[in-house]
């Protein structure tokens, strides 16, 4: 893999105190920590709602994934205004609904079911990852 | 057209449809003929938050009102529904198997869930509430909960 390959940003829900809001950052986290560690990195929404200069530079710069926790889509709306190109946006609730046996419970800890969701959530991710063209903008191969 | 009666309680707006009954859990129902729509409100809808998955009783099914006509889960918790009246389902709204935000978009529309042949609809009708009378239960929870934010 290339050094100067541009690493896919994703962009979970920053929602304190919601399960889905922790699912969808468990799932960055084990996508950009564990399964694809070399070619994603999370932007954390609070630095883009901040107006972090790097944070917005990294969404600005490179194919983005969003991970919403609800309909309010903050982390959607906000790569957006950043001027970022979402290759995929994610909604938990969607996601759950293809994964009913992965029930969501706890906040701060998920339960086991939350877990097995955010992880199954960071596989699709990966796929989706690895379906990429490294020399392109982002797109998919075909 | 159908018309809503409109209340504000903290940030939210809650409407109720003006043509059809309520019973105090939530429910609507809406007579056709000798058949009988039922479905969730708005507050109820709202209060559950975004709707998961939704089963409804098969057709075929007899319910006394109260018995439960359906089950919802959501991000928040899991409701059961109990029936505003008596009958046989007729019909139940296939949207709840494969959309059940449906219910979330359009609470007195598309989001219906289930038609249902009344036993006495006469009787069961008496029982219910108008939309002025449920409109004033519902701003009741609503402003209690209100208070516990």
């Amino acid at each position: 893999m290339s050094e100067s390959r541009r690493k896919v940003v994703v962009v979970p829900c920053s929602g304190i105190g919601k399960t889905y809001g922790t699912v969808s950052r468990e799932a960055a986290f084990e996508l950009t920590e564990n399964l694809r560690p070399e070619t994603t990195q999370v932007v954390p929404l609070s630095l883009l709602v901040l107006g972090d200069e790097a944070s917005r530079a990294a969404v600005a710069g490179n194919p983005a994934v969003t991970i919403d926790g609800c309909k309010l889509a903050c982390a959607t709306k906000m790569v957006k205004e950043s001027g970022g190109k979402i290759l995929q946006d994610y909604a938990v609730l969607d996601v759950y609904r293809r994964y009913k046996q992965f029930k969501p419970q706890g906040i701060a800890e998920l339960n086991e079911g939350g877990q097995k969701l955010a992880g199954a959530l960071a596989g699709e991710i990966a796929s989706l990852v690895d379906g990429l063209d490294p020399d392109g903008e982002g797109e998919q191969n075909a | 057209m159908t018309e809503y009666l409109e209340t504000t309680v903290d940030k939210f707006i809650f409407r109720v449809a003006t043509d059809r009954v309520y019973s105090r859990e939530g429910l609507w129902a809406l007579a056709e003929g000798s058949r009988v729509r039922i479905g969730l409100t708005d507050f109820l809808q709202q209060r559950s938050g975004d709707i998961a998955f939704a089963e409804v009783e098969p057709v075929g099914t007899s319910l006394s009102a109260g018995d439960e006509v359906a089950a919802i889960e959501t991000i928040k918790v899991n409701v059961i529904l109990p029936s505003p009246i008596g009958g046989r389902v007729v019909e139940a709204n296939p949207s709840m198997a494969t959309s059940p935000e449906v219910v979330n978009q359009d609470p007195y529309g598309q989001g219906w869930l289930a038609v249902i042949e009344a036993d006495a609809w006469g009787t069961d009708q008496g029982k219910l509430l108008s939309p002025q009378a449920y409109l004033e239960v519902m701003r009741g929870e609503a402003e209690e909960e209100a208070r516990k934010l």
